[in-house]
Parts: C-alpha cells; sequence; structure tokens
C-alpha cells in the first residue's frame, strides 16, 4: 500500500512540475480576460458589480464616436508596421548577409533601442520637439522661424514616436529569419544566370516570410493596444484604444462600458489581423511566380 | 549599378537609420550634464543634476520597488518556466504553447482585467501585485527561451545517466541543469529587464502605494520637462545597455559552445 502511493507521487512528479505555471497563467491570465467578457455583459455598481446581465453595453459601444477611435488605432497600427516593415527590412538585409566583421558589434548597437524603458524614449522625443525645446531652439538660433512651433500633441508627433520606438521590433525577427538562409541558394541562383531582383523576389522575400509575418504581427498588435505614446505626446484630445480604455476605468469608472469596449475592439483587432495575415499569403505566392 | 547599391546606398542606408534611432538618446544623455534648468540652452557642463538625483528620497523609494519587483519576477518566472518545461517535456504535451499567447494578447487588456479581478476580490493593489503582473509578463518570454533550448538536449545524454545508475534528480541537476545554464541566465536577465520597462502592467496593478521608476518618469512628463529627469533616463539608459550587454555576451558565447560541441 505505502509502496503503491510513493510509487504513484513518482509517477505524477512531471504532473506536479507543470501545474504550478498553469495555475498561474490560468488565474492571472485566463481568468482576467474571461472577467471582462463577464463584466462587459453585465451591469451594477459597487460591490455588486456583476447585478444582472445585460446588452445595454454592446448597444453604447456601437456608436460613431467609439467606432471612429477604433479605426483610427487601426489606422495607427498599420502604417506604423508596414512603414517600420519597408525601412527596417533593408537594414535586416543588410546586417544578415553582407556584414561578416563587426556583426556581435552590430547586433548589440540594434537590440539596445529594442530594450530601452519606452518611457526614456518617449521623454527623449519630448525634450526635443517640446515648444522650447531642441528642435524648436535650433530653427529659432538659425533664424529660420520666429515662434516656436507646437509639434506635441499632433498626430505627426505620435506617428513619428511611434514609429521610432517600435522600428527595432521589427528588425529582430526579419534578421533572425534572413540569416537562417543557406547562402548557397542565393548563389545558385547567381549562378544560374538570375538578376538580383528575380533573386530577391524568388529566394530572399519567400524564405524571408516568417520572419516578416512575426515582425508584422507583433508590431502591429503592441502599437494597436499602445497607451503610453498617444496619451502623453497626443494631449488629452487625441483619443486611441489605449487612452480611451484607461479613460473608461479611472476617470469614467465605467467599468461595464469599459470592459465592453475592450471586447469590441479585441475583435476588431483579431479580424483585421486575419485580414492581414490572408494578404501576406496572398504577396507570398505573388512572388513565388514573380521574375 | 548592383554593385554601387550594395557596396554605397545599402551602408549610407543603415548609417543614416542608426543615427535616426540613437540620435534622441544622445541629445537627451548630453543635456542632463547641463547646467542650466532652462531645457535647451547650453550654459556649461556640470552634475547638479544628478547630485539633486541621488538625493531624492522619492526616487530612491521607486528605484527600490523597481528592483525588488525586478528581481522577484525574473526569479519566479524562471523558477516556474524551468518546471514547466521540463515537466510537459517528460509529460510529452504541448502545454507550452499555451504562454506563447502572453506577448500576443494586448498588454493592457491584460492590465485591465487583473485590475478589475484584483479589485473585485478586494486585493490591496501594490508590489506584490506587481510582481504577479510581471511573472506572467516574464513566463512568455521565458518559457519559449527555455524550451527551444531544452529540445536541443540530446536525449541520448539522459538516458545515458539513467542507464548508469543516477536518479532523475541526479540528472537533472547534474545534465540538464548546467545545459540549459546559459538559457536560465538569458531568461533571468530578459524577465529583469523586462520587468524594469513595463509601464502598462504597473500602470493599472500598482495602486497609489508602490511607484516603479517607470511610473515616476511618466508623473514626471506630465508635469513639464526637467532636467532632473534627464539624468534618471541617462541611468535607466545605462542600466539597460548593461543588461543588454550582458545578454548578448552570453548568447555569443552560447554559440561558440555550441560549435564547439558539434
Amino acid at each position: 500500500m505505502f509502496e503503491e502511493i510513493k510509487k504513484l507521487i513518482k509517477a505524477e512528479t512531471y504532473f506536479f512540475l507543470v501545474t504550478p505555471a498553469f495555475i498561474w497563467q490560468f488565474a492571472f491570465l485566463v481568468l482576467p480576460l474571461i472577467f471582462v467578457v463577464i463584466l462587459s455583459l453585465s451591469q451594477g455598481q459597487g460591490s455588486h458589480l456583476v447585478q444582472s446581465f445585460t446588452l445595454n453595453n454592446f448597444y453604447e459601444i456601437f456608436h460613431f464616436s467609439q467606432l471612429r477611435i477604433i479605426l483610427r488605432s487601426i489606422m495607427l497600427a498599420s502604417t506604423t508596421a508596414i512603414a517600420s516593415l519597408l525601412i527596417a527590412y533593408p537594414v535586416a538585409y543588410f546586417l544578415a548577409l553582407h556584414i561578416k566583421r563587426f556583426k556581435f558589434f552590430f547586433l548589440f548597437l540594434l537590440s539596445i533601442p529594442f530594450l530601452i524603458n519606452l518611457l526614456v524614449q518617449v521623454y527623449a522625443w519630448f525634450f526635443i520637439l517640446e515648444k522650447n525645446g531642441v528642435i524648436n531652439h535650433a530653427l529659432m538660433f538659425l533664424g529660420l522661424v520666429q515662434k516656436p512651433i507646437n509639434f506635441l500633441n499632433s498626430y505627426f508627433a505620435i506617428y513619428l514616436v511611434m514609429f521610432h520606438v517600435y522600428l527595432p521590433f521589427m528588425i529582430m525577427p526579419i534578421y533572425s529569419s534572413l540569416e537562417k538562409i543557406d547562402t548557397k541558394l542565393i548563389e545558385a541562383s547567381y549562378d544560374l544566370g538570375a538578376s538580383f531582383r528575380t533573386t530577391f523576389w524568388r529566394i530572399i522575400l519567400p524564405l524571408s516570410m516568417p520572419g516578416v509575418q512575426a515582425g508584422f504581427f507583433l508590431v502591429y498588435v503592441v502599437s494597436f493596444g499602445e497607451y503610453v505614446i498617444p496619451s502623453l505626446l497626443g494631449g488629452m484630445k487625441l483619443f486611441f484604444v489605449g487612452t480611451l480604455i484607461s479613460e473608461y476605468f479611472f476617470i469614467g469608472k465605467d467599468w461595464h462600458l469599459g470592459a465592453a469596449f475592450i471586447c469590441v475592439s479585441c475583435g476588431m483587432l483579431f479580424l483585421s489581423a486575419l485580414a492581414y495575415y490572408w494578404l501576406f499569403n496572398k504577396i507570398t505566392m505573388q512572388s513565388k511566380i514573380m521574375r | 549599378m548592383e554593385l554601387r547599391l550594395k557596396k554605397i546606398l545599402l551602408p549610407l542606408y543603415v548609417g543614416i537609420f542608426c543615427i535616426f534611432l540613437y540620435l534622441p538618446i544622445i541629445i537627451l544623455t548630453i543635456y542632463s550634464f547641463n547646467r542650466g534648468g532652462f531645457p535647451a540652452q547650453w550654459t556649461g557642463a556640470s552634475f547638479c543634476w544628478y547630485y539633486e538625483l541621488f538625493h531624492s528620497v522619492e526616487i530612491w523609494r521607486a528605484f527600490q520597488n523597481s528592483i525588488t519587483v525586478a528581481i522577484c519576477s525574473a526569479f519566479l518566472s524562471v523558477l516556474l518556466g524551468l518546471m514547466l518545461v521540463y515537466g510537459a517535456k517528460k509529460l510529452k504535451t504541448k502545454i507550452s504553447y499555451f504562454f506563447y499567447s502572453n506577448i500576443l494578447v494586448p498588454d493592457i487588456a491584460i492590465a485591465v482585467g487583473m485590475l478589475s479581478l484584483f479589485s473585485y476580490f478586494m486585493i490591496p493593489l501594490g508590489v506584490i501585485t506587481l510582481i504577479i503582473g510581471h511573472t506572467l509578463l516574464g513566463l512568455g518570454f521565458t518559457i519559449p527561451i527555455l524550451k527551444s533550448r531544452l529540445d536541443e538536449l540530446d536525449h541520448r545524454l539522459v538516458e545515458a545517466s539513467l542507464d548508469l545508475g543516477a536518479s532523475s534528480w541526479y540528472t537533472f541537476r547534474y545534465i540538464v541543469i548546467p545545459f540549459l545554464y546559459p538559457a536560465l541566465l538569458v531568461s533571468t536577465l530578459l524577465v529583469m529587464i523586462v520587468s524594469f520597462d513595463d509601464f502598462v502592467i504597473s500602470f493599472f496593478c500598482a495602486g497609489s502605494s508602490a511607484q516603479t521608476l517607470s511610473l515616476y518618469v511618466f508623473t514626471m512628463i506630465r508635469s513639464g520637462i526637467s532636467p532632473t529627469v534627464n539624468a534618471l533616463s541617462t541611468i535607466m539608459l545605462l542600466i539597460s545597455s548593461f543588461f543588454v550587454l550582458a545578454i548578448s555576451l552570453l548568447q555569443a558565447r552560447l554559440a561558440v559552445h555550441d560549435e564547439k560541441i558539434s
């Protein structure tokens, strides 16, 4: 009997190894997300947060002003992701296939901005773009403008900083997939008489597609819910999904509406990501027959 | 044409790119040594803002909180991640992929969900809830790293050790852990830096009592720019770069080590 219990514990050791992390994940990721869904479907106040179930929150969220904010965030995320993809690809290409010496140094140089505190980066831009910041000071010193220009609290500032912050997120995945390409394939393509363009479209791009997709969706998802940059550089006028959520939870104190808004915007995010996924598959198919 | 593209245009492009990436940070660092309080006017070098920084009680407290949360969540997420990865491998389940989703869910949704759950169950917000949140974030980083390293372990080594009479604990301690060691170090450092840099989860789960450095910088930016924040940012930059250097050195050594083995 005793032996059997001992055996059971020994046989189930690995089960007990797995459970703590699983419970952690369930309690602090799955449960909160389920709770958000419950909140969005209910109404109530104070200690009776969930009193009765209703769909009213969703009726209120499906309003032109809220949907416009979601569309604005989709615009922001798409622009950031596409622009940083186009700009980052040549850099990753250069790093992976052209640099032979000092590779370690270049990688180090590019991974610092990847892991720098977001707030520090935003502050640096704040410092440069502010009314009596560096750019305005330089412009006035050169006599180009008389009065300082207000760069902050505008779409320009938000797009610029988003773009700057998320560029490194794009380089790393593309770099790692480009580096895995067997250079013999590229050489073979050249030897067989293909031009650089053909080689790029038919060998390099299809093989680096996994990295491109990983980088794109990483940037897309993260910049969709971005809170810090719009709230600090957009003033309190330009609302995006992230800022509106915190508005619902901290200032409006209407958690049910906020939860409904999260559900709707996550749904939209998922649908738009699916659309991009479909588009990427199309591009890959096209590039394989491109010359 | 093609040669020119490769030889001149591409390096030039990468150079401009690097300048764009680094210019804001460099300007920020330079101006942290500015003596005058007025932001964009250079009035001579001094360390006065650093002096002021080190004498601020509030910043020291925020720094303490940041360090505590970073260390605790790194330890917890690496421990939990190691247990899960090893157990999942032995059980032959694909449960590890479940944890890849932590990076894919928008963190503001996680943060808001945690906030509402904590306040529904009357759990007071503070350092503990911060550690919980950051450990969750960290699991999304440690598990992929540890899993990919563990998959590289030659299974015959483990079997040989067991055949020669070692207990499973002894095998784990003297075969698996030494093999995973660099990955363990890398993921610890990575979680520490992610926790140190995190803003959104901290913003929602910290409450009013616990302030971290990120939150402190946020409130300072809200109230306008000041040279003390420049100094603080420079120090945070140094800390981050130190971590990045350690991580990339470790990874480079790991690559060399693996080449030797094969």
